[in-house]
């Protein structure tokens, strides 16, 4: 059940057995989720995170006009809101793209860890930072890059997180979003979108249809995005 | 709601394979001017304006409901 965030704990440290039945009995209930189900309300109380077994997440912040921005995309093996263990209510929302299975990690749960294993402790701090880091990323998007550049960097930053959970095909994965959820990523408008993906198709680096990303030219796509896997801190380290 | 396809024809032609779901026309017309200010934002920041394209809003069965060009989608001052 927690395969894929086992497989995004170990592609950036060791965990050890011990720790690995930690996170097992860390476990509360599994729940299955609707697409489109706005899954935690900011301001709202916390007492526990989730982690996402199966399906996309997002975590966005609406405008009174209406416009939405999606701050991060998660994919399975992902915690979205790891961070609302020390926040306790959150600044922005919570909801599924796609339906979802995800698991809930009562805080309580996460406290005892916290007491008992320092190292799980450091590696889920790591994954907090990690977030931050594609926080940034994408703040580097939304305010300087071009449209174009936007979109590459989008897919292929979500081409390497899909990987490190196995969840690429070659040069394709999945990325169920329709072209409304990515304008809300990249800050553009949908109609936006649809001419930008035409330009990255017809220059040959990546087609997207039907929730799907294929890849053509991987040195392309991430010279136009200037993409520097750096921020996703993909080399093991023991923490 | 019904879906309304926002086809970009500006040089080249951009086909809107997925559509968006709106309420009615007059939101997809919002959709589409908002769309074209996005588009143009982006031309302005590279220093040039091409308002010669139009967006075609059409139906599931492909019949194009509205035209809108891109130039009603902004208000042009010059000088003085």
């Amino acid at each position: 059940m927690i395969e894929k965030h086992l497989l995004k704990l170990r592609a950036r440290d060791t965990v050890s057995p011990e720790e690995e039945q930690a996170i097992r009995d860390s476990i509360g209930e599994v729940r299955t989720l609707a697409a489109d189900e706005i899954v935690i309300q900011a301001g709202k109380v916390l007492t526990f995170s989730i982690l996402l077994l199966d399906g996309l997440m997002c975590r966005y912040k609406d405008l009174s006009d209406g416009q939405r921005q999606i701050t991060e995309l998660h994919v399975p093996g992902d915690f979205a809101d790891l961070h609302s263990f020390t926040l306790k209510r959150l600044d922005h929302n919570i909801m599924t793209i796609t339906p979802c299975r995800i698991a809930i990690v009562p805080h309580a749960n996460l406290e005892r860890i916290t007491e008992r294993l320092p190292h799980l402790t450091r590696l889920y701090w790591f994954t907090t930072n990690l977030d931050a880091a594609i926080h940034r990323e994408w703040e580097v998007s939304l305010g300087r890059r071009t449209a174009i550049a936007r979109v590459a960097a989008l897919f292929c930053e979500m081409k390497l997180r899909s990987e490190v959970v196995g969840m690429t095909d070659g040069n394709s994965y999945a990325l169920d979003l329709t072209q409304t959820d990515l304008a809300e990523c990249v800050g553009l408008t949908p109609i936006h979108v649809n001419r930008t993906l035409k330009e990255l198709r017809e220059r040959g680096l990546v087609q997207f249809s039907r929730g799907r990303v294929t890849i053509h030219d991987w040195d392309g796509l991430a010279d136009i995005a200037e993409f520097d896997p750096a921020y996703l801190y993909l080399e093991k380290w023991r923490l | 709601m019904a879906r309304y396809y926002l086809h970009i024809r500006n040089g080249g032609y951009s086909e809107d394979l997925e559509g968006q779901e709106l309420p009615d026309l007059d939101a997809a017309r919002l959709a589409a001017i908002d769309g074209v200010r996005s588009l143009l934002s982006e031309e302005a920041r590279q220093g040039q304006l091409d308002l010669s394209g139009s967006i075609e809003i059409a139906d599931g069965d492909g019949k194009v409901l509205l035209v809108v060009p891109f130039r009603e989608a902004v208000e042009l001052k010059r000088d003085g």
